[in-house]
C-alpha cells in the first residue's frame, strides 16, 4: 500500500558522509519551512483523496531537531488532508544527540509509532570522526527513553581503521539497547563530501576488508535472533519496516519536502534540492517538481526484479504478472540463463542465493534493459 | 629526337630529421614568389596534422617553382620533399627516382647524423648530384668548418662550394638556388619517344579519381591521351594533367622531364601501383622504367575495429590510406577474441603508430592494436617451411622443427659518455656487439646485430631515454638467423586468448610473461569469478596472477529517492559492458588490450 514521505532538511551539524539535502545552518528556516511542506501536502490533497496510505516516513536530515510541535503539526494535516489506514505505521528518524523525553512524548501523541536512530558506530572516536554530533551514551538516553518502543538503529561499516572487534561492540549495544530492527550497510563515499577524500587516498576499508565486516556483522545478528529480509535490513521477526518493504514491492509513494521523491501514476518525480526555490514555488502556488519521468515499460519491470531481488521475499512470479501480464522468467529468459547459478526457485518465488547477495550489482547488470 | 627542356631542375631535400629540411623548402617556395609569406602556413609542405604536430614529414608533397637564376635565364624548379625516418627509406627511394639532384641538409650545429648518411646513399646510388647545404649558421653553437670537414670525410663530398645559410632566418638562401641551377643536372629524356612516366605517388580524389603523381621521363601526355600502367591491361582515358603549386594546377600538356600529374578517372589504386610506368595505350613503350625497390613491410600487428560493428568503416579507412601508402600493406584477418579486422605490416614502429593515428583521427575509429610482431621464418618436421607474422598462425611446437627470426645490423652514434648504457642496452636486448669507431672526440659509432622483434617494442625509445636524446640509430635488414624462438601464450580461466599472444625469445618469455601477467591483473575487473591470469608456453604454465573476485558491490541502501539513480547506474554498467570483449568466461574491456600492449614499454 502507498506510503507518504517527509523530508526534514535540517541538521545540526553535517555528517563527513552525508550528501542528502540537509542544512546545519538553516534552522531559522524551519517555520516558514514547515509551513509550506503543510502547504505542498495541500496542493496533492485533491488528487490524491481516493487514495488509502500505509505509511508515514519523516526523514532528514535531522526531523528530530526541529520542534516537536512541527512533527505534530505534520502528522496532523496527513490527518486531516489524507486517508490513513487502519493501523499506519509512522516512522520517524532522530539523531540521539537531539533527544529528550518531551520530544518524544509529542511524537507518540503525533501518532508516530516507530523511531529509527542513527547510532552509526558505538566507537565514540569513530563518531566524533564522521561529524556526529552524539555519543555513545547519548544513544543509551535516547534509547532509555524507547523503552518497550519499535525502533531501529543504524549501523555503518566500512569505516576508517573499523576492526570487527569494533563492529561487535556497537551490535551488542544496538541489540542490548532494545532496538527491534538494525539497517547495517556500508558507508558510500559520494563525491563532494568530506570522506570522499580519505576514500581517494584509500584510507577506507576496501570492498573486500567491508564484506570481512559484514559477514561477521551478520553472523552476530543471527546469533542474537535476527533475520535479514533486505541487503542491509535485519530484523526480529514481525518488526519489517513496512513503509520500507513497499519501496522493494515497487509500491507508490508521495514525497513531500525539499528534495523528496515519489512514485505516483507510473511517474517518478522529485522536488527542487534548492530550499528557497522550493519555499517560492509552494507560495507561489506551484508544485516544486523538477524531474518527472514516466517509467517505461521495460524500465519499470527491469525496477520491480532489481528491488525485490535485494530482499528475501525475492520474486513473486505471480505478483510480476499481476503487475504486468506476463510472465517474467519469458521477459528476462536470456538474463535468467545467464544468471541461473546465483539464483534459488522455490515454487513461485525466485531469489539470489544468499552467497551471492552481495555481488547482486554484477548480477542485476544482466536484467537491465 | 626532341630533347627534354634543359632548364628544369628535379630535386629533392635530404636531411636528418630536426637539421631544418622543411624550412628551407619554405624558403625556397618563398623566394620564388610560390607562395608569398603572409599566405604561408609555417612549413607548407607538412600537410597532414601528424606530420605537423611531430615535426616530421612522412607524405611526399611535390611543388613547381619558377626561379630567375643570376645568368638571366628562368627555370622551372620541381621540388619533392622527402621523410626524415628510419621508417620511410621507401618513401625516400620513391622522392628520389623522380629526381636528378638532392640538397642535402646537414645541421651546423649537429654534424652528419646516421640518417643523412644512410639517405646520402641511397640518393647516390639513384645516381643523383648531390649539392650539400649547410644550416643552423645563427646558432652560437654553429661549427660551420668542421660541419664541411666531416662531410668530407664522412661522405666524400666536395663543401668548398656548399652554401652556408640560416633557413630559419633566411640567410644566403640564393646561394641554395643557385647552387640547385648550376649543380643539379637538367632531365634527359625524348619528348617525342612513346610516353614513360614513372608513378611516384597518388592519392585518390572523389571527383577526379586517383590522381597519379608522376616524373616524365619520355615523351608526354595530354587530356584526351589513352594510357596504362605498363603492369595491368586496364586503358583509361587522362582527362586531366597538371603541375603542383603546390595544389593542382591544370596544364595542356606534359613533357618528358618534368613532374606533374594525371587524371584518367582511375577508380582503383589496385589498377596503377605505385612504381609502374604509365604508358600509352596507342603507342607502348616497350620497356618499363627500372621503377625502384618495394619495400617489404617488417613489422606487423592486428587491428580491430573497437566496436565490432564497425568492422566495415575500418576496411574502408584502411583502403583509404592504403591509396596514398603504398607501403601499407594488410589483410583481413579473424581473432576469436576480437573478431574481423586486419593484419597489417608496416615499414616501422613509427609508420604503424601513425597509421593508426591517422585512422582514429582520419576517419574518427576507435580501433585496438595487438602487439607489433615482426616475421618469422618457420621450418618444420616435415620440411615445409613459410613465414608467420601472427602468432595465432604458428603451427603447434610439437610440428616445428626450428624458427628464424629476423636480424638487423645496427648502427648507433652516440657522445662517448653514454656508451655504457647504450651498450647495456644492445646487451639486453640480445644484442651482438660487432665494431665501434671513434668518428671524433665527441661521437662514437657502435655496431651491432640486433633481433628484429627486440627493436620493435621499446628499442628506440630506450635508447633516446638513456642517452637523454643524444644517440642516432639506423638500421638495415640484414638477413634471417636460427633462434630459440617460443610462442608465449596468455591465459585467462584456463582459456587462451589469441589477440595476447606473442612470439619470443626463449630467455625472454618468462620476463615477458610475468609482465603480462602482472599488467593483465591490474587491467581485467574484478568479476563474480576469481580468474587465473596465466602466460603459458606449449601447455606449461611459467606465471600466474589472480585477478581476485569481487566480493562487495551493493552494501549501500535503496529506498525511495535511490531507486532512479540506482536503474541508471545499472543500465550504464551494462552499456560499458558492450565494449567488453568475452574471452571465455571472462569479460574484458577492450582498453585492456590497449593498455597492456602501451605497458610492454615500461618494463
Amino acid at each position: 500500500m502507498p506510503g507518504i514521505y517527509i523530508h526534514i532538511p535540517f541538521c545540526k551539524h553535517k555528517c563527513t558522509y552525508c550528501d542528502f539535502t540537509s542544512f546545519p545552518d538553516k534552522l531559522n528556516f524551519a517555520e516558514a519551512y514547515m509551513a509550506c511542506l503543510y502547504k505542498e501536502m495541500g496542493l496533492r490533497a485533491e488528487e490524491l483523496k481516493g487514495v488509502t496510505f500505509d505509511t508515514v516516513y519523516i526523514g532528514g536530515g535531522t526531523p528530530s531537531v526541529i520542534d516537536p510541535a512541527y512533527i505534530y503539526g505534520a502528522m496532523k494535516q496527513i490527518k486531516k488532508l489524507f486517508k490513513l489506514a487502519k493501523n499506519p505505521e509512522v516512522t520517524i528518524e532522530m539523531n540521539p544527540g537531539t533527544v529528550n523525553e518531551n520530544k518524544i512524548a509529542t511524537y507518540k501523541r503525533a501518532g508516530v509509532d516507530r523511531f529509527s536512530i542513527g547510532l552509526q558506530t558505538a566507537i565514540d572516536g569513530q563518531l566524533q570522526e564522521l561529524g556526529r554530533i552524539h555519543t555513545v551514551r547519548d544513544y543509551l538516553y535516547c534509547t532509555s527513553l524507547l523503552k518497550g518502543e519499535n525502533f531501529s538503529a543504524d549501523v555503518m561499516l566500512g569505516l576508517r581503521g573499523q576492526t570487527k572487534e569494533d563492529v561487535r561492540k556497537t551490535i551488542a549495544i544496538a541489540v542490548g539497547s532494545g532496538a527491534k530492527h538494525i539497517s547495517m550497510y556500508a558507508l558510500t563515499p559520494e563525491d563532494g563530501t568530506p570522506i570522499y577524500t580519505q576514500y581517494l587516498n584509500g584510507e577506507l576499508p576496501d570492498g573486500d576488508e567491508v564484506r570481512e565486516l559484514y559477514d561477521y556483522g551478520y553472523s552476530l545478528l543471527k546469533e542474537a535472533g535476527f533475520t535479514r529480509y533486505e541487503v542491509s535490513n535485519f530484523c526480529r521477526k514481525g518488526y519489517e519496516s513496512r513503509h520500507n518493504l513497499n519501496y522493494w514491492r515497487r509500491g507508490e509513494y508521495i514525497g513531500f519536502g525539499v528534495s523528496a521523491s515519489s512514485f505516483f501514476y507510473g511517474r517518478r518525480f522529485t522536488n527542487t534540492m534548492n530550499l528557497d526555490e522550493y519555499i517560492k514555488c509552494i507560495l507561489s502556488g506551484f508544485l516544486p517538481v523538477v524531474e518527472n519521468e514516466k517509467v517505461e515499460e521495460a524500465d519499470a519491470k527491469f525496477e520491480f526484479v532489481m528491488l525485490a531481488l535485494r530482499t528475501s521475499e525475492g520474486i513473486s512470479a505471480e505478483k510480476y504478472k499481476a503487475a504486468f501480464g506476463s510472465d517474467w522468467r519469458e521477459d528476462f529468459a536470456s538474463a535468467l540463463k545467464k544468471t541461473a547459478q546465483f539464483m534459488e526457485t522455490v515454487g513461485d518465488i525466485t531469489r539470489i542465493k544468499e552467497e551471492w547477495l552481495y555481488v547482486q550489482n554484477q548480477i542485476l547488470i544482466q536484467f537491465a534493459p | 629526337m626532341a630533347e627534354a627542356n634543359k632548364n628544369i631542375r628535379n630535386f629533392c631535400i635530404i636531411a636528418h630529421i630536426d637539421h631544418g629540411k622543411s624550412t628551407i623548402a619554405d624558403r625556397i617556395m618563398e623566394l620564388t614568389g610560390q607562395v608569398a609569406h603572409r599566405d604561408m602556413e609555417e612549413q607548407l609542405l607538412d600537410s597532414m596534422d601528424i606530420e605537423r604536430e611531430r615535426g616530421i614529414t612522412i607524405k611526399l608533397a611535390p611543388v613547381r617553382m619558377f626561379y630567375t637564376a643570376k645568368d638571366g635565364q628562368e627555370y622551372e624548379f620541381n621540388l619533392i620533399d622527402t621523410p626524415g625516418h628510419v621508417d620511410f627509406t621507401y618513401e625516400v627511394s620513391r622522392s628520389l627516382a623522380a629526381c636528378e639532384g638532392a640538397v642535402l641538409v646537414v645541421d651546423a650545429t649537429q654534424g652528419v647524423e646516421a640518417q643523412t648518411l644512410a639517405n646520402v646513399y641511397l640518393a647516390l646510388d639513384n645516381d643523383l648530384e648531390i649539392v650539400p647545404v649547410i644550416n643552423k649558421i645563427d646558432l652560437q653553437s654553429a661549427r660551420v668548418e668542421e660541419t664541411k670537414a666531416e662531410i668530407e670525410d664522412v661522405i666524400g663530398l666536395d663543401c668548398s662550394e656548399a652554401p652556408c645559410v640560416s633557413a630559419k632566418e633566411g640567410t644566403n638562401m640564393q646561394d641554395v638556388l643557385e647552387a640547385v641551377v648550376k649543380f643539379v643536372p637538367p632531365p634527359k629524356g625524348d619528348t617525342e619517344a612513346p610516353l614513360k612516366a614513372l608513378i611516384f605517388d597518388s592519392y585518390y580524389d572523389n571527383y577526379k579519381g586517383v590522381i597519379l603523381f608522376v616524373r616524365m621521363k619520355d615523351g608526354a601526355v595530354k587530356a584526351g591521351d589513352r594510357v596504362k600502367a605498363f603492369l595491368s591491361d586496364k586503358i583509361y582515358e587522362v582527362t586531366e594533367v597538371g603541375a603542383f603549386s603546390p595544389r593542382l594546377q591544370p596544364k595542356q600538356i606534359l613533357l618528358a622531364g618534368e613532374v606533374g600529374y594525371i587524371a584518367a578517372s582511375i577508380k582503383s589504386i589496385e589498377d596503377v601501383a605505385v612504381g609502374d610506368t604509365v604508358i600509352s595505350a596507342d603507342r607502348p613503350a616497350a620497356e618499363p622504367l627500372p621503377g625502384y625497390k618495394k619495400v617489404q613491410p617488417v613489422v606487423f600487428c592486428g587491428i580491430y575495429p573497437l566496436d565490432g560493428s564497425k568492422f566495415l568503416d575500418l576496411k574502408e579507412a584502411i583502403l583509404k590510406l592504403k591509396l596514398n601508402d603504398a607501403s601499407l600493406t594488410f589483410e583481413p584477418d579473424n581473432s576469436v577474441a576480437l573478431g574481423f579486422g586486419f593484419r597489417c605490416g608496416f615499414l616501422g614502429l613509427l609508420h604503424m603508430e601513425i597509421i593508426q593515428e591517422r585512422i582514429e583521427r582520419e576517419f574518427n575509429l576507435d580501433i585496438i592494436t595487438t602487439a607489433p610482431s615482426v616475421s618469422y621464418l618457420v621450418h618444420k618436421t616435415d620440411g615445409s617451411e613459410f613465414f608467420v607474422d601472427n602468432p595465432s598462425h604458428l603451427p603447434p611446437a610439437a610440428e616445428i622443427e626450428y624458427m628464424e627470426e629476423p636480424i638487423v645490423k645496427a648502427e648507433v652514434y652516440s657522445p662517448p659518455d653514454y656508451l655504457g648504457s647504450v651498450m647495456d642496452l644492445c646487451q639486453d636486448k640480445r644484442g651482438v656487439f660487432k665494431d665501434m669507431t671513434y668518428l671524433d672526440t665527441r661521437r662514437v659509432k657502435l655496431e651491432y646485430r640486433l633481433p628484429l622483434n627486440e627493436i620493435v617494442y621499446d628499442f628506440f625509445d630506450e635508447l633516446k631515454s638513456r642517452t637523454k636524446g643524444y644517440a642516432s640509430f639506423d638500421y638495415e635488414i640484414a638477413g634471417y638467423e636460427r633462434s630459440k624462438l617460443v610462442k608465449l601464450d596468455i591465459l585467462l580461466n584456463g582459456d587462451a586468448c589469441d589477440a595476447l599472444s606473442t612470439i619470443v625469445h626463449e630467455d625472454r618469455a618468462y620476463a615477458r610473461g610475468r609482465m603480462l601477467c602482472e599488467n593483465l591483473k591490474d587491467a581485467i575487473p574484478r568479476q563474480l569469478f576469481e580468474i587465473p591470469v596465466q602466460a603459458a608456453i606449449g601447455g606449461k604454465i611459467i606465471a600466474r596472477e589472480t585477478v581476485k573476485a569481487v566480493r562487495k558491490d551493493v552494501l549501500a541502501k535503496c529506498y525511495g529517492g535511490d531507486i532512479t539513480r540506482k536503474k541508471k547506474l545499472l543500465e550504464k554498467q551494462k552499456e560499458g559492458k558492450k565494449r567488453m570483449r568475452q574471452i571465455g568466461t571472462v569479460e574484458v574491456p577492450s582498453e585492456v588490450f590497449m593498455q597492456i600492449l602501451k605497458t610492454n614499454k615500461d618494463k
